[in-house]
C-alpha cells in the first residue's frame, strides 16, 4: 500500500485496516497480556519484558498484523506469534544469528528423542533444569532481540534432564510456553468492540459487570442494533456497551444514554477512532432526574436583547453565549426523551429493573426490542415475574450463551480444561400495546366463559393461556 | 425497507409477524381482503391496515387474540419456514460480534440455506455493506432469492453456484455491489458440508485491504479436522474452534414449604382423627346432631386449600403462584435444550501487499 493510500484510509475515523499514527491499538504479547496503546509519532512502545519498539517501524501494515522484535527497538512483520518458520535451511543452528526463528527443522531434531508416553517422568520440580535463573538473567542481558529468546529456550531444552522422557506432545507444549516467555513477538489490533471488552475482561472484569463476549454479541443482535437506529440505554460499563453500539452504527442514527450521576462516565470512548464532531452527533445524555422530572429540570431561559448583549463586557457575553448553548442542549435532550418511541432499550446496569421499566417503557416504540443484562439470573427473574403481570413487554426470555474454547491442535483437539466463570444473563422481550378491553383470550375454561357470555376484563384479555 | 428501519403503522403490503404464542409465530404480507386463520381465531387484513406495529388484535368473532409485530431478523428466525437447518441467534451473534461485522462489512455467505442469518448479515451491514449469499441448491435459491426480494433486502446478492467446485467469484458484478470489479469480502461464513473445499477459492474474492475472518461452521469433529488444515494449508491465522451454549430460563414459581407446618399438619389429621372416633362415639351414645361451629372453625383461607388445615393444598388442584400459598421466584432451564449446535472455527488472513 503507498504512503499516499495509508494517509486517505488512516484519516478515516472508521480505520479498520491499516495500522496508522494518531489512533490507540491493542497489542497481544505472546504471553497473551494485553495493551491498549496510542499509535504517536516517534513514539516508542515498551512491552515490559518483552522488550520495546519504535512506532514508526509498525505504521503502514495492515491491523491484526504480528512482529518480532529484532534488536534496537526495530521490528519485522511476522505471519504470526507462534509461528514456527518451515523454510530455513540447513544452518539453523547458527548461534551468532540473533534473527533465525525456531525452524521446523529444529522442532523436528528436538522432538526426536521422545517418549510414547509418561512412565519415566518423576517430578522432581527445578531440580530438573540445570539453567539457573542466574544464566537466563545473564543471556537476557546480552541483547533485546528475538534472537536471545531463541537461545535461552534452546539452552533450557538442552539443560533440561528429563525432556526426552517426555511425550512428544508435552515437549511441544513446553516449548510453546517457552516462547510464550521468552519471544519478542507481539500483534498490533484494531480495537474493536470485542477487543475492547477482551481487555476490559483481563484488567477490571467488575468495571464491565461480568459481562463475556458472546453475551455482548446476543445483546446487539436482540437489541437489533444496526446504522440509523435512535436508542435508549443505560451503561454502567463506562462506556464499552455504547462503544460495541456506534461499531455497529457506524456513524448513523442517535444514542440516549440515561445515567445516574450528574455526568455520564463514558470513557471507554476515548479508545475510539470516532472524532468529537461524530460523538457529538450521536451520543446524547440525560441523568435520572432530567428523565424522571422534565418540568423541574427544563431551563427556562431568558434571552437578552440584542442591545443589551451589544451592551455586555467580552467576558460576561462569552458567558451569556455559553450558558445558552448549555440550556438549549439540556432542553433539547429532554426534549428528546419526551418524545420517546426509540428503537430499543438496552440495560447493562445494577439498578433495580422492577422501578426503572414503568418509568421507560411508555418511552419505547411498539413492536421494539426491550434487553436487559445482570450479572445475575435471580434479578432478571424478578423482573420477568414482574413483566408477567405489566403485560407490555411481550414473551419475556432470561437467555443465557456461553462459549467454549478449544485448544485446536491438528489431532488434538478438546475443550481448555479450564476457563474464567463470568458471562451474565439477558431478558428479552418485545414491547407491546395490549388493549384495555374487548379482548377475550382462547384456553382453559374459554368455552365456559363464551358460553357464560361475560365482559373480559383486561386481565382476562393477555391470559397467558392462549 | 423493514429490515433496516422500523415503521410505527401498518400499512397495506407491510410483513408483519403475528405473534400468536411463544411456540408459533406466523409471518404474513398484509393484503385487502385477505383473513389469518389460526385455532385462536380469525383476524382480518383489513383490520391490520393503521394499526400500531406492537399492538394486540383482537379476533373476528370476539375471541382470541394476536400481537402485530415488526420483523426483526431474530424474529424472523423464530417463524421462517425451515427449508434446512438454521443457524440460531446464539450462534449468529457470536459470530458477527467475535468477526466485528458492522455497518459496511462485505460479507461472503454460503450456503444460504433458509436465509436466516442472510437476514441478520442484511441487517447489521446496513445499506452501506454488501452481503454475497452462495446457495447450490437451486429450489432453495428460487425461494431465497424470491424472498430476499419480498423482504427487500438491497443489499443482498444471491447466487446459484456450488461454490466448491466452482469458486466465487461473479461474472459481471452488479455495480452496485463491484468494488473496483470484485467482491472483497471482509468476513467469510461457511455453512458447507466441506467447507474445506472451498476455502482454496476464497483468495480470489476476499479484501485486499485489510485483514479478513472467516467462519466455518460444521457439526461433526471430522470436519473440524478437516477444515483447521485446509485453512493451514492456505495461510490462515489464529485458527480456534469454539463451541456455543445458548440456554433460556423460565421464570417460575415454587411452594415453599415450611417443616413446622408438615408437623402442624400431621397434628391435625391426628386430632381429627381422633375426634372423629369421639364424634361417633358420642352420637351413638346421645344421638345428637353437632353443632354447625364445632364441624368446621378453620379460617376461610384454611377452607380454600382444602380439608382440614393443609397449608400446602395436598390433593387440590393449584395454580402456580396462587396468593394464598407461599411462593419463591425460581428459574427453571427449558425442557428441550440445544446441547449441539456446530463447531465454529474461527480464522484469520492478512492479506500481502504485493
Amino acid at each position: 500500500m503507498s504512503s499516499e493510500d495509508v494517509k486517505s484510509v488512516a484519516t478515516s475515523e472508521y480505520n479498520s485496516q491499516v495500522i496508522a499514527y494518531g489512533q490507540y491499538v491493542l497489542v497481544r504479547l505472546p504471553s497473551e497480556g494485553l495493551k491498549l496503546v496510542y499509535l504517536k509519532e516517534t513514539g516508542i512502545v515498551n512491552l515490559g519484558k518483552f522488550g520495546s519498539f519504535q512506532v514508526s517501524g509498525v505504521i503502514g501494515y495492515k491491523l491484526g498484523q504480528s512482529f518480532e522484535i529484532i534488536e534496537d527497538q526495530q521490528v519485522k512483520p511476522i505471519s504470526h506469534i507462534s509461528e514456527i518458520t518451515e523454510d530455513n535451511g540447513p544452518e539453523v543452528e547458527n548461534e551468532d544469528d540473533g534473527e533465525t526463528p525456531l525452524s521446523k527443522d529444529m522442532l523436528t531434531s528436538y522432538f526426536t528423542n521422545s517418549s510414547d508416553n509418561n512412565q519415566n517422568i518423576i517430578n522432581i520440580g527445578s531440580k530438573i533444569q540445570q539453567l539457573t535463573n542466574e544464566d537466563i538473567d545473564e543471556l537476557k542481558k546480552s541483547g533485546a532481540s528475538s534472537g536471545i529468546g531463541q537461545q535461552i529456550i534452546e539452552k533450557m531444552i538442552s539443560g533440561h534432564e528429563g525432556f526426552d522422557k517426555k511425550t512428544i506432545f508435552s515437549q511441544q507444549k513446553y516449548l510453546r510456553r517457552k516462547q510464550q516467555k521468552f519471544l519478542r513477538r507481539f500483534s498490533v489490533e484494531y480495537v474493536s468492540a470485542s477487543q475492547l471488552l477482551e481487555y476490559f475482561i483481563q484488567k477490571d472484569l467488575p468495571r464491565v459487570l461480568d459481562i463475556s463476549e458472546e453475551t455482548l454479541g446476543l445483546i446487539m443482535s436482540y437489541g437489533n442494533i444496526r446504522p440509523g437506529g435512535n436508542y435508549l440505554l443505560i451503561d454502567e460499563t463506562g462506556g464499552v456497551i455504547l462503544y460495541a453500539m456506534l461499531e455497529r452504527m457506524k456513524g448513523q442514527g442517535s444514542v440516549l444514554v440515561l445515567h445516574d450521576n450528574e455526568h455520564a462516565n463514558l470513557s471507554a470512548l476515548k479508545y475510539s477512532n470516532y472524532s468529537e464532531e461524530t460523538q457529538s452527533k450521536m451520543i446524547k445524555t440525560i441523568n435520572w432526574l432530567q428523565f424522571l422530572e422534565p418540568e423541574n429540570e427544563r431551563i427556562d431561559w431568558e434571552h437578552v436583547s440584542e442591545t443589551e448583549l451589544a451592551d455586555m463586557k467580552p467576558s460576561k457575553k462569552a458567558q451569556y453565549e455559553r450558558r445558552t448553548k448549555r440550556a438549549g442542549e439540556i432542553n433539547s435532550v429532554i426534549e428528546l426523551a419526551q418524545q420517546g418511541n426509540f428503537d430499543a432499550f438496552i440495560s447493562v446496569s445494577t439498578l433495580s429493573l422492577p422501578t426503572l421499566l414503568p418509568e421507560v417503557l411508555p418511552k419505547i416504540g411498539g413492536s421494539r426490542p426491550i434487553v436487559l443484562y445482570s450479572q445475575f439470573k435471580e434479578l432478571l427473574l424478578d423482573t420477568q415475574h414482574f413483566l408477567s403481570v405489566d403485560k407490555r413487554v411481550l414473551a419475556p426470555s432470561i437467555l443465557e450463551t456461553r462459549a467454549r474454547i478449544y485448544q485446536t491442535i491438528l489431532g488434538r483437539i478438546h475443550p481448555m480444561m479450564t476457563s474464567r466463570g463470568y458471562g451474565g444473563y439477558i431478558l428479552w422481550g418485545t414491547r407491546v400495546i395490549p388493549q384495555e378491553s374487548g379482548i377475550t383470550a382462547v384456553g382453559r375454561g374459554v368455552s365456559k366463559r363464551r358460553k357464560e357470555n361475560t365482559e373480559s376484563s383486561p386481565e382476562v384479555a393477555t391470559d397467558s393461556t392462549q | 425497507m423493514s429490515f433496516y428501519k422500523y415503521k410505527d403503522y401498518i400499512e397495506e403490503g407491510d410483513l408483519v409477524l403475528a405473534f400468536i404464542s411463544r411456540q408459533t409465530i406466523k409471518p404474513l404480507t398484509v393484503k385487502k381482503g385477505e383473513q389469518l386463520n389460526t385455532r385462536y381465531g380469525h383476524f382480518q387484513h383489513d383490520r391490520m391496515i393503521g394499526m400500531k406495529y406492537g399492538e394486540q388484535m383482537g379476533g373476528a368473532r370476539g375471541y382470541g387474540f394476536i400481537y402485530l409485530l415488526h420483523p426483526t431478523p431474530e424474529l424472523w428466525s423464530i417463524s421462517l419456514p425451515h427449508r434446512t437447518q438454521i443457524v440460531y441467534t446464539p450462534d449468529s451473534s457470536y459470530i458477527m460480534q467475535r468477526l466485528n461485522v458492522t455497518s459496511g462489512t462485505r460479507v461472503i455467505e454460503a450456503g444460504t440455506g433458509s436465509g436466516s442469518f442472510t437476514h441478520a448479515f442484511a441487517r447489521t451491514v446496513g445499506p452501506e455493506g454488501r452481503v454475497f449469499s452462495y446457495e447450490f441448491h437451486e429450489p432453495r435459491y428460487l425461494e431465497a432469492k424470491k424472498e430476499f426480494v419480498e423482504h427487500e433486502l438491497q443489499n443482498t446478492l444471491i447466487t446459484h453456484r456450488d461454490v466448491c467446485n466452482d469458486g466465487f467469484e461473479i461474472n459481471n458484478i452488479p455495480e452496485e455491489f463491484s468494488q473496483d470489479g470484485l467482491i472483497n469480502g471482509d468476513v467469510i461464513f461457511l455453512d458447507l458440508p466441506a467447507p474445506w473445499t472451498a476455502i482454496e477459492h476464497l483468495d480470489k474474492v476476499i479484501s485486499k485491504k485489510n485483514r479478513v475472518g472467516i467462519c466455518c461452521f460444521s457439526p461433526c469433529i471430522e470436519q473440524v479436522d478437516k477444515t483447521i488444515k485446509a485453512l493451514q494449508d492456505n495461510g490462515w491465522i489464529n485458527i480456534q474452534m469454539t463451541e456455543i451454549a445458548g440456554r433460556r430460563w423460565e421464570a417460575r414459581k415454587d411452594m415453599v414449604k415450611d417443616l413446622k407446618d408438615v408437623v402442624k399438619r400431621l397434628k391435625d389429621i391426628q386430632s381429627r382423627k381422633s375426634q372423629g372416633i369421639e364424634n361417633r362415639r358420642s352420637i351413638k351414645v346421645a344421638g345428637e346432631k353437632r353443632d354447625f361451629e364445632e364441624v368446621d372453625n378453620d379460617s376461610e383461607e384454611d377452607q380454600l386449600k382444602g380439608k382440614g388445615f393443609n397449608p400446602f393444598g395436598k390433593g387440590t388442584r393449584i395454580k402456580e403462584g396462587d396468593e394464598i400459598y407461599d411462593w419463591r421466584n425460581v428459574t427453571k432451564i427449558e425442557t428441550e435444550i440445544k446441547t449441539h449446535t456446530s463447531y465454529l472455527t474461527f480464522a484469520y488472513f492478512i492479506p500481502s501487499d504485493n
